[in-house]
């Protein structure tokens, strides 16, 4: 499912959540939507799902989602907290209004994933852990089989066995099942190896949208003896450095030409690919600290 | 017709249950009363004219608050959504009627036993019409509230004219301390404002909620 977003902006009030953001997704792809606290993340997908009438225009598959119920049948919103549960509402109701409402939803493998989170199916929501308020909101979304879904923190509160149960259920379902999958987090290096591509926002602006291996080859791990490694690194941007004993670790931003090559070779240098997390703490957070 | 289905089977379902629980409750406790004084007036009704008003006022509530949202997540339009929760509330205003009037037939049977006196109670019409505006007026502050925030209260009086003139031909609507008896000032034109309070409250609720944002957060 193709997305084009076009002069988006939202607002609270006076704040600016979401500033004249355009930028268009290919579509059958895992994306990370990646950016701070109160980044725009949430207020994005929002627009995206329908959730609120966008100021400028959001289009799947060329057609608007607000108010739009072909379009709208196509995507699946899901955050933390499980938007489509009420807390009252027993676990089991809340399977029941996905298979009432949801022409694609597929109520088998929702009760799969609710024995795999180990939900109780008689329990009610306002009774669940966040963490297994989460996992819902997972069963929900990938139950859905939305061709458009969308998981917002969906990791929030899971514990460390769940979110791996998780990124495995979610790795399969999407080679099972391919459709445009967008995941928002913070745990950037756990999920780095799902993403296909990425958008990084930050105050409302999209900052950065690259296929994830090239934004992986933008910086590079440089390491070996310390005074080589600062020689090295003299005039480049070095977004972190780690030492022990004489060895040294520095982070470095930027391609490195052919010139720097041979001469890291000539040092006894170690180049190898950098943390998705560090070039992400880079974009939205400048060297210094000031924004 | 998924969402007009669902919330018809769930809620009218629920309703139609606090109905029932509510008449053997009002039953047993009218028994207990006659022990200690003569029973005059009709349990039954003050559960029909007072609480159960209030009761779909809750439900209109819980329609928009709870269930749009709802349906909003599972791809449903806010349009979808109205429609089926405008014929929800005739529905639903019916079936409680059909209670209402069950609720009477019955407990005319246990006074008529007993002895007892019932005194008068309004025409089905009368409470079809009461209970049709109370679950709109429900749904439009509920929109109005979720909108608007505090700024809903605005649409309060409006909700509260509406619901007073529903209650003109309802003897015994002055026996809780919701409301007085509202006099009969209107003449046959009450049923004419009833269906205007209705509408109007609905057609409010189309324009409040037709482009309302839903499960808000900030950034």
């Amino acid at each position: 499912m193709r997305i084009d977003v076009q002069g988006l902006t939202v607002r609270y009030g006076d704040t600016v959540a979401i500033d004249d953001m355009s930028f268009s997704l290919s579509g059958n792809k895992i994306y990370g939507l990646l950016g701070r606290n109160g980044a725009g993340k949430t207020s994005l997908m929002s627009a995206l799902a329908g959730y609120r009438k966008p100021s400028g225009s959001v289009q799947l598959d060329g057609a608007p989602v607000f108010e739009n119920a072909a379009s709208m049948r196509q995507v699946c919103l899901v955050r933390h907290s499980a938007d489509a549960a009420d807390k009252s509402d027993k676990v089991s109701h809340v399977l029941e209004y996905g298979a009432a409402w949801r022409d694609t939803w597929d109520n088998d493998y929702a009760l799969e994933l609710v024995d795999l989170f180990r939900i109780g199916l008689k329990t009610k929501v306002g009774e669940l852990s966040l963490g297994q308020r989460s996992a819902l909101g997972v069963v929900i979304g990938l139950a859905s089989r939305s061709p458009l879904t969308m998981l917002d923190e969906s990791h929030l509160g899971m514990d460390t066995p769940t979110r791996y149960a998780f990124y495995d259920t979610l790795l399969h379902d999407f080679m099972a099942h391919p459709r445009t999958i967008v995941i928002s987090t913070h745990l950037i290096e756990e999920l780095s190896s799902l993403l296909e591509e990425v958008l990084i926002i930050d105050a409302g602006r999209l900052v950065l949208q690259e296929e994830a291996d090239v934004l992986r080859s933008r910086g590079t791990e440089v390491t070996g003896n310390a005074s080589d490694v600062d020689e090295f690194t003299a005039g480049l941007t070095v977004l972190g450095e780690k030492s022990l004993g004489r060895t040294k670790a520095a982070m470095v931003y930027g391609a490195l030409d052919d010139g720097q090559l041979v001469r890291a070779r000539q040092l006894g240098l170690e180049l190898g690919p950098i943390a998705l997390q560090d070039l992400f703490v880079h974009l939205t957070e400048p060297v210094g600290g000031k924004r | 017709m998924k969402i007009f289905r669902h919330l018809t089977t769930a809620l009218t379902t629920f309703s139609a249950l606090v109905a029932g629980g509510a008449f053997a409750f009002v039953v047993a406790l009218t028994f207990v009363v006659s022990i200690f004084r003569d029973v005059e007036i009709s349990a039954w009704n003050v559960v029909a004219s007072q609480i159960g008003p209030w009761f779909l006022l809750f439900i209109g509530v819980y329609a928009i608050h709870n269930t749009l949202p709802i349906a909003i997540a599972h791809g449903r339009t806010r349009r979808e959504f109205l429609v089926a929760a405008s014929g929800f509330s005739v529905v639903l205003a019916l079936v409680m009627t059909v209670a209402e009037w069950l609720g009477f037939l019955v407990e005319g049977g246990i006074y008529s036993l007993m002895d007892w006196s019932a005194g008068e109670h309004g025409t089905q019409y009368a409470y079809f019409q009461m209970y049709l505006v109370w679950v709109a007026v429900g749904m439009l502050c509920a929109a109005a509230f979720d909108r608007f925030g505090a700024g809903g209260i605005f649409v309060l009086p409006v909700a509260f004219a509406f619901v007073v003139i529903t209650r003109v031909q309802i003897p015994g609507s002055g026996d809780f301390p919701f409301f007085r008896n509202v006099p009969s000032v209107l003449g046959s034109g009450w049923h004419v404002l009833s269906v205007a309070a209705f509408l109007v409250a609905l057609a409010g609720t189309w324009a409040i909620a037709r482009d309302m944002p839903v499960r808000q957060r900030s950034a």
